[in-house]
């Protein structure tokens, strides 16, 4: 299990769009992959799970992923959500 | 746990059911209920502050009215500067009692809301006893898809990509509730009852591979959604395994753990040409049967038994 914790930074949050890039990118992967913010546990496969976080600007999050591809696919949505989604 | 303030009586989910009207102290309404409970504060305005919790929700009764009304200015002066000398959470008072100006005051003066409610005291507090439990209530937030069917509260699981969705969708057409798709909050009210609702932002919608986000409500109408609903069985969906034992009889409960309470569950196997939301409609219907004490499984095996017996005696 790969867990890592990121700070969004971008103005807008999670919007439909940068959901939408962190979902394409977890359905690549087989494993199991958590977007958690507050306690609350989303699939980061999901759509509608991700949206449904409210992800705002300056929201803590964490990444947490189990299983095969684990590390590429934290390290990649780390990296996506550092730099805003401009990848 | 997320935050709670007193604004929530007036505009979080509890507000349809309390119908509390504000008149003083909007300055506190960002002050954070900490305890879901109720403080009388009978004793307090009689000046006995020992155990005095003025960190809960005071409420004011016919009793605490009538005894601020025969208290003359001085008293009164004196009764309030000890009571607001406390960090008071909110004040409410049953009856629409209105409060007296200086009470009102010292209210504005020390941000402490006062609300006032049509209702009498105790139904008053066994609404709001009611409706705080819910808000303080365990909650945990599920990857599932919440339906209604045939009154039914069905929770279906299952990884991404199962077809959790198109399953709710086809559901819907044949006259189903959607309450939640792909995030579902549930909440344990009480020690048998789990409750199940949707995100507020998310409300309603699903995403359907190959089409985006829909709106269910405005695409099947008022009709194909509801709020919220009580999760009595769980359904797990997982793509057909060939090397694994499915249920054929039905002769065992098995159940499904959310919050420390049992929820009847079975697996439904998925694969292309079965009519997922039909087996779902059937084990709703059959869930209702047992519910009321008739389970098919075992009332069949009992009549074959007897059958053998008698068969055997011939």
């Amino acid at each position: 299990m790969v867990e890592k914790d990121v700070v969004v930074n971008s103005d807008a949050g999670i919007h439909a769009r940068p959901a939408m890039m962190i979902v394409r990118e977890a359905m690549k992967y087989p494993c199991e992959v958590m977007l958690i913010k507050d306690n609350v546990e989303a699939d980061a496969k999901s759509i509608m799970s991700v949206l449904g976080l409210a992800i705002i600007s300056g929201s803590k999050l964490t990444i947490r992923a189990h299983g095969e591809g684990e590390t590429e696919l934290v390290e990649y949505l780390i990296n996506l959500i550092e730099k805003d989604f401009r990848v | 746990m997320r935050k709670l303030t007193v604004r929530h009586f007036i505009e979080g989910e509890g507000r349809i059911d309390l119908q509390l009207r504000l008149i003083a102290g909007e300055g506190g309404l960002e002050k954070e209920i900490k305890y879901g409970e109720i403080n009388r504060p009978g004793l307090a305005l009689a000046g006995f502050f020992d155990y005095f919790a003025y960190d809960r929700i005071q409420i004011f009764g016919q009793g605490e009215t009538a005894f601020m009304n025969q208290l003359s200015y001085e008293q009164k002066m004196k009764t309030y500067s000890d009571f607001f000398s406390y960090d008071l959470l909110c004040c409410i008072f049953t009856h629409e009692y209105v409060p007296d100006k200086l009470f009102l005051e010292f209210a504005e003066k020390k941000n402490v809301p006062v609300f006032l409610s049509k209702r009498g005291t105790t139904r008053f507090i066994t609404l709001f006893v009611h409706v705080i439990d819910e808000i303080f209530a365990e909650q945990v937030t599920l990857h599932a898809t919440l339906v209604d069917v045939f009154g039914v509260g069905v929770l279906l699981t299952g990884k991404s990509g199962v077809g959790k969705s198109e399953t709710a969708l086809e559901l819907i057409e044949r006259g189903h509730r959607l309450v939640a798709d792909d995030m579902v909050i549930v909440k344990k009210i009480d020690e048998s009852l789990l409750m199940g609702a949707g995100s507020e932002i998310l409300k309603h919608h699903i995403e359907i591979r190959g089409i985006g986000i829909v709106n269910v409500r405005e695409i099947f109408g008022i009709r194909s959604v509801r709020n919220r609903k009580r999760i009595e069985m769980v359904i797990l969906l997982e793509e057909w395994d060939s090397g694994k034992e499915y249920d054929r009889l039905g002769l065992d409960d098995k159940k499904y753990n959310i919050l420390d309470i049992e929820v009847p569950y079975i697996t439904v196997p998925v694969r292309p040409g079965r009519n997922i939301p039909v087996i779902i409609e059937t084990a709703a219907l059959n869930q209702r049967l047992k519910k009321i004490g008739i389970n098919s499984a075992r009332e069949l095996d009992e009549k074959i038994k007897k059958w053998i017996i008698t068969e055997g005696q011939k």
